[in-house]
């Protein structure tokens, strides 16, 4: 994988905003809200495989529909590099750098449209993500019609049915009449897959593609992302929660915590040099299938669950269930350290002071 | 084809499955076959050239009860009769130019009672010279007696251009030319003698001195109706080779009438009834598909744009919502009724409105907390991830999604409308163009039908009424467990 | 002899559109303080098989035959009446997202505490108590008898669902997929909460999930299902280091590691249709050993080693 940095990721933030009670609105009270994605910093790389890892409501969902321009961000940039041959099409004018685009600003519907086909989404639930009432024939023929791909309907169908075979639904045939409820699991996913192709992306967002399928044939769509990846050229942003999945498809991994990206690095590293104690924390809790741990209390050493991220604590946002907080940890948030070339962490364990 | 994918399909088989579907698709059809044949049949504006014409009812009965209560009751009720003639039985030519024309009608009576009256109708009698026609009636009775020039009728005008027409309508009772002869008739055949005054101010009624034999009881003069064949000939002299007589129509008025019997107007209430099926349908149809219409698209854009689109819809709905509609239906058709207004709008179609711009406001409010979850499927993200606009996104992908429920919703408005009409109709505030079932029962209801015992003027409308919504309601329950899945049995 | 003695038990769905075999002939045996555990893919019958257990199984099903001998009692032949009397107070379930079917509207402690005073005749005051005894036992704060359900997180809902499963004292707990919505962290948590139950009362658990992983973090034994029958059981050390079943190998080999760098595989097709399984093995669509007898017959359950066995034509 070459140094080509296709998304540069800078103090992305999203805020939902909370209703306000009723108290807050006699009492002239900012409403507060819920700050799902508070300030991360990223690059991916042409060709990896980014992971965001991280507990239930720690953000990953909403960094990957902000990549998606499913949601406009409160604030922060993203800046996308194109496809040469999307390139072609945008306007000099609105490019950063000669070959960037800025996904959060507000962009011309045609370009915004160009550039749906850029960065594509594969969501957690396979069945919730393909409508209920089309076949998959139609399902797949949606994207095409949208981007007016095909002239005929022979055209179209060809492309249908090369996607299924790609994500080796074969014969396809025997699936394009078929409502998604007529199709298992990893059927479905194969499909959202197939979908999400049929684009022809240079950037998937994976949320947690492989989460509501059996262990059995996790391992399946694992390796069929993998190879669509080296035969296309793809890049992923794959969104797990599951520290082994990560460590088994992953380049890179960032933890976050709370809204913030707390620890970024190789695979490897993550697993082998962990320095942020949340990580830490993580990999002690993944169960191993080993018969001898019965006998073992296994030692997490983290209290509590994670706060709501309506009421951050002050300082570092970990503070308040790391073993280690010190007083700096309480007043003030920790930057982001350097520890090695490509392993960042924030934590004031790691500062030099 | 088609049809055969709808029988397979799971949700019609749910659907059809249940009793009450049945038989609302039963009532559905029967009322459609109906509409279907009154839309062939009658004029389209048959209110107001049929239905609110008296004189085509002048003839009937009035008040009178369907004749199948003859079943059920003695002594039986005379049937109406209307007999027409066009064709003359003999045609004679008279020397010296014009024809004699003879018009034979037979009429068989049956009863132990009189006609009400005897009506007689020349129509159209068509001469072209001042010599006008003229028409000579004799009465053969079954006793083999025989009034002869009952009465002579001559067209008298003649002013402007021939040819000139003329209609006549006679009724027997109280006609001054009858009078004498039936007076004459009466000393010649049963030496009674009766003044033709008392007979014109209908002491002694003129049908009954034709129709019956005269007996004297207790110094009182009375006549019983005379059963069997009663002639008429009408012998019609013309003075010019080309004059003509359009008809001749006799009618023996009676005491019951038709299928469903009359108003206080001699109205046939089956014709009204029957015209009732297609009004009801239009309103119902029209007001449910426009009320789902226009809340499903409320309800769709508020769920989906949400924001200040949404705040501003929800809260056109709960002031629509929140205002009573029967007053203000009242108002609005008081408005367009009052003579003075400059609004000419028929009452029935400022209903419809009332109730359509009313309506939708419940539906949109539904749709849109149905909407709400459904934008937040990730089906929907992956559609505007694939870069669907906002249009698509609505139309392809959440209309589906609550078409059926809106579709029931659509069946389930049905009824109420129909009723609210009904009431609006009721309340005397309907179009009276357009014959409704509500408005027959507001007409018996003004009429003290019921006081009087009409109550085959009350009680077919009101059962229609009813008809129509439960033929909706029994739909839309069937459809139930076809929207709403949880209420399936097994 | 055994607390529990399943033999040959059938749970059948008579749906419309078939019979759904969604338990059938399965045996096995649970003695006292021991934890089988349960794995299988989703829709091979796991749940069906704890409500079978506890006589809870939602219609159209039923036994369809088979008998579940408790303590020496048959389960089966017993009165709804009698059976609500076992229930809770000798078998309990901790069923699958419990933890989200918390009444709203009563405090924490009432809903533990109501089974004592209908079951036991408990004052409140008393039964109040012990609620709060038990929410120490499974680490939360006595307080939080006072407190109501939404303002519980995730995990502190879960220990008061295992917390109520516990409270008549019963000797078998049913627990169905009690980590799964929970994070990693948290399930560690509550997984150490289970094995302190385990010791400290030497209560016999039935663990349902669909993870190895954390089948071998609890279960003495393990019992493979698959498409509604057990086809691999043993002790803990025997299956997963000594597993025979093509299936059972074939899930090990689909977990990743994370500090085992070799390739994960998978079961190749999907899982039977339990209306209509196939004929013999119903493994053998699946199978990458299957032969002719496969497709004809169905095995039976083998001794392979002393307490483990497996049901495969292999062996
Ligand atoms: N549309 C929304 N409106 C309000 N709050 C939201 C919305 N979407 C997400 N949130 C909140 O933002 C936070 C982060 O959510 P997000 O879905 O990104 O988490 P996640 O890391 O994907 O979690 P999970 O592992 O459960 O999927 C959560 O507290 C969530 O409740
Ligand atoms: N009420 C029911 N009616 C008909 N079939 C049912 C019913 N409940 C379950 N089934 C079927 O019985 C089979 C076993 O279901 P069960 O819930 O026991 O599986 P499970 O192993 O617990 O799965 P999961 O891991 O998804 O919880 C499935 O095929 C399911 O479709
Ligand atoms: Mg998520
Ligand atoms: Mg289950």
């Amino acid at each position: 994988m070459g140094n080509e940095v296709i998304l540069r990721v800078m103090g992305l933030k999203k805020y939902f905003p909370l209703r306000r009670t009723l108290k807050e609105i006699l009492m002239f009270k900012k409403g507060r809200s819920v700050k799902a994605v508070d300030g991360i910093d990223f690059d991916i790389h042409r060709g990896e495989v980014f992971c965001l890892v991280g507990e239930s409501g720690c953000g990953k969902t909403t960094t990957g529909r902000l990549v998606t321009r499913l949601i406009p961000p409160t604030s922060g940039r993203m800046l996308f590099k194109p496809s040469p041959q999307t390139l072609k099409h945008l306007p000099k004018e609105i490019l950063v750098d000669g070959e960037y685009v800025e996904l959060s600003s507000k962009l011309p519907k045609n370009i915004s449209r160009l550039l749906r086909r850029e960065i594509q989404i594969i969501f957690q639930d396979p069945f919730g993500s393909l409508n209920p009432r089309m076949k998959v024939y139609d399902i797949l023929k949606e994207p095409l019609i949208i981007h007016g791909i095909g002239s005929t309907e022979d055209e179209r169908r060809k492309l249908i049915f090369k996607a299924l075979e790609e994500v080796k639904l074969t014969p396809p045939e025997e699936f394009t009449g078929r409502f998604p409820h007529m199709l298992s699991g990893g059927q479905r996913q194969r499909v959202a897959i197939a979908r999400a192709l049929l684009l022809g992306p240079s950037l998937i967002v994976a949320d947690e593609p492989v989460s509501m399928l059996d262990v059995s044939i996790r391992a399946e769509i694992l390796q069929l992302m993998i190879d669509l990846k080296e035969k296309r050229g793809l890049t992923y942003i794959f969104i797990t929660h599951d520290l082994a999945v990560a460590s088994y498809i992953c380049n890179r991994i960032a933890v976050m915590y709370l809204g913030k990206i707390v620890e970024v690095a190789p695979t490897d590293e993550i697993i082998n040099k962990t320095l942020h104690p949340y990580t830490k924390a993580l990999l002690a809790a993944v169960p191993e299938p080993d018969p001898s741990n019965r006998f073992k209390i296994r030692e997490v050493p983290i209290k509590g669950e994670v706060p709501s991220a309506v009421v951050i604590p002050p300082g570092c946002r970990f503070h308040p269930r790391c073993p280690y907080a010190m007083d700096v940890c309480r007043r003030e948030e920790p930057p982001s350290i350097e520890y090695s070339p490509h392993h960042k962490v924030s934590c004031w364990l790691y500062a030099r002071r | 084809m088609k049809l055969a994918k709808i029988l397979e399909n799971e949700s019609f088989r749910i659907f059809i499955r249940s009793v009450v579907s049945k038989a609302g698709l039963t009532f559905l059809f029967v009322m459609v076959a109906i509409s279907i044949y009154v839309v062939a049949t009658m004029p389209l504006d048959f209110g107001i050239r049929v239905w609110s014409n008296p004189k085509l009812w002048a003839d009937n009965p009035k008040n009178a009860p369907p004749i199948w209560v003859n079943y059920f009751s003695n002594p039986k009720l005379m049937e109406h009769v209307r007999i027409v003639i066009s064709k003359p039985a003999r045609v004679e030519s008279v020397e010296g130019g014009g024809k004699i024309f003879t018009y034979v009608v037979t009429y068989r009576h049956g009863y132990e009672q009189f006609p009400q009256t005897i009506i007689i109708r020349f129509q159209n009698v068509t001469y072209y010279t001042r010599y006008t026609p003229v028409i000579e009636v004799s009465v053969r009775r079954p006793d083999r007696l025989v009034i002869e020039r009952l009465f002579v009728w001559r067209a008298l005008t003649t002013a402007g251009k021939p040819p000139y027409v003329r209609s006549e309508r006679i009724d027997i009772e109280g006609y001054k030319e009858a009078a004498p002869q039936l007076s004459t008739f009466l000393l010649r055949e049963f030496n009674i003698t009766i003044t033709p005054e008392r007979i014109l101010s209908r002491e002694v009624p003129a049908t009954e001195i034709i129709m019956g034999k005269p007996t004297v009881k207790d110094e009182n003069l009375q006549f019983k109706p005379l059963k069997g064949r009663y002639v008429f000939t009408f012998k019609v002299r013309t003075y010019s080779d080309k004059d003509y007589v359009g008809g001749i129509a006799m009618v023996f008025v009676g005491r019951a009438y038709g299928l469903m019997g009359t108003d206080n107007l001699g109205r046939d209430l089956a014709l009204g009834l029957i015209y009732g099926f297609p009004v009801a349908l239009l309103i119902g149809v029209v007001t449910s598909v426009m009320t789902t219409a226009i809340g499903a698209l409320a309800g769709i854009v508020s769920g989906y744009y949400g924001g200040f689109v949404d705040e501003a819809i929800q809260r056109v709905c709960d002031v629509l919502n929140n205002i009573p509609l029967l007053p203000l239906l009242i108002l609005m058709t008081f408005i367009v009724k009052n003579p003075a207004s400059k609004i000419k709008i028929s009452p029935l179609a400022v209903i419809v409105m009332v109730l359509i711009a009313f309506g939708w406001a419940g539906l949109a409010i539904v749709i849109r907390s149905m909407v709400l979850p459904i934008k937040s499927q990730p089906f929907i993200e992956a559609a505007i991830a694939a870069g669907a606009s906002k249009l698509r996104v609505m139309f392809k992908h959440i209309l589906p999604q609550v078409a059926p429920f809106i579709f029931a919703q659509m069946i389930f408005f049905t009824p109420s409308a129909i009723l609210s009409e009904a009431a609006i109709s009721f309340l005397g505030l309907g179009d009276p163009s357009i014959p409704t079932w509500g408005q027959i029962l507001e007409a018996s209801y003004r009429a003290q039908a019921l006081q009087n015992g009409f109550w085959w003027w009350v009680i077919p409308p009101g059962i229609l009424i009813m008809y129509a919504a439960i033929t909706f309601v029994f739909i839309a329950q069937g459809l139930e467990p076809v929207v709403e899945p949880r209420l399936r049995t097994r | 002899m055994a607390l529990l003695d399943v033999k040959k038990l059938k749970i059948y769905y008579y749906t419309l559109s078939g019979i759904v075999k969604a338990v059938d002939n399965v045996t096995f045996s649970l003695e006292k303080g021991e934890v089988l555990g349960l794995a299988g893919e989703s829709g091979c019958g796991k749940s069906t098989l704890g409500y079978g257990l506890i006589g809870l199984i939602p219609p159209p099903g039923r036994v369809a035959g088979g008998s579940i001998v408790l303590d020496g009692k048959e389960l089966t032949k017993l009165s709804s009446e009698e059976l609500r009397k076992v229930r809770w107070n000798e078998i309990s379930m901790i069923f699958q997202g419990a933890m989200n079917a918390l009444n709203p509207v009563y405090t924490v402690g009432f809903q533990l505490a109501e089974p004592l005073i209908i079951h036991k005749g408990f004052t409140k005051r008393e039964a109040l108590e012990r609620a709060a005894e038990l929410l120490e036992a499974v680490g939360l704060h006595r307080n939080m008898v006072r407190r109501y359900p939404h303002e519980l997180s995730g995990g502190q809902k879960q220990r008061v669902v295992i917390a109520m499963s516990l409270i008549l004292n019963p000797k078998l707990v049913i627990a169905d997929e009690p980590t799964t919505a929970l994070d990693v962290v948290v399930q560690a948590q509550i997984m150490n909460l289970f094995k302190k139950i385990k010791n400290e009362y030497r209560l016999s658990i039935i663990f349902i999930t669909h993870d190895l992983s954390l089948i071998a973090e609890i279960a003495d034994r393990v019992a493979i299902m698959y498409a509604g029958k057990i086809v691999e059981i043993g002790s803990s050390e025997q299956v997963f280091n000594n597993p025979y079943h093509p299936y059972t190998k074939g899930l090990l080999n689909s977990i990743p590691r994370i500090r085992h760098k070799e390739k994960i595989t998978w079961i190749p097709g999907v899982p039977p249709d339990l209306r209509a399984p196939p004929p013999g093995c119903r493994f053998h669509p699946r199978c990458p050993y299957a032969m002719d007898v496969c497709r004809r017959e169905e095995p039976e359950m083998k001794a392979v080693e002393p307490g483990h066995y497996v049901a495969c034509w292999l062996y």
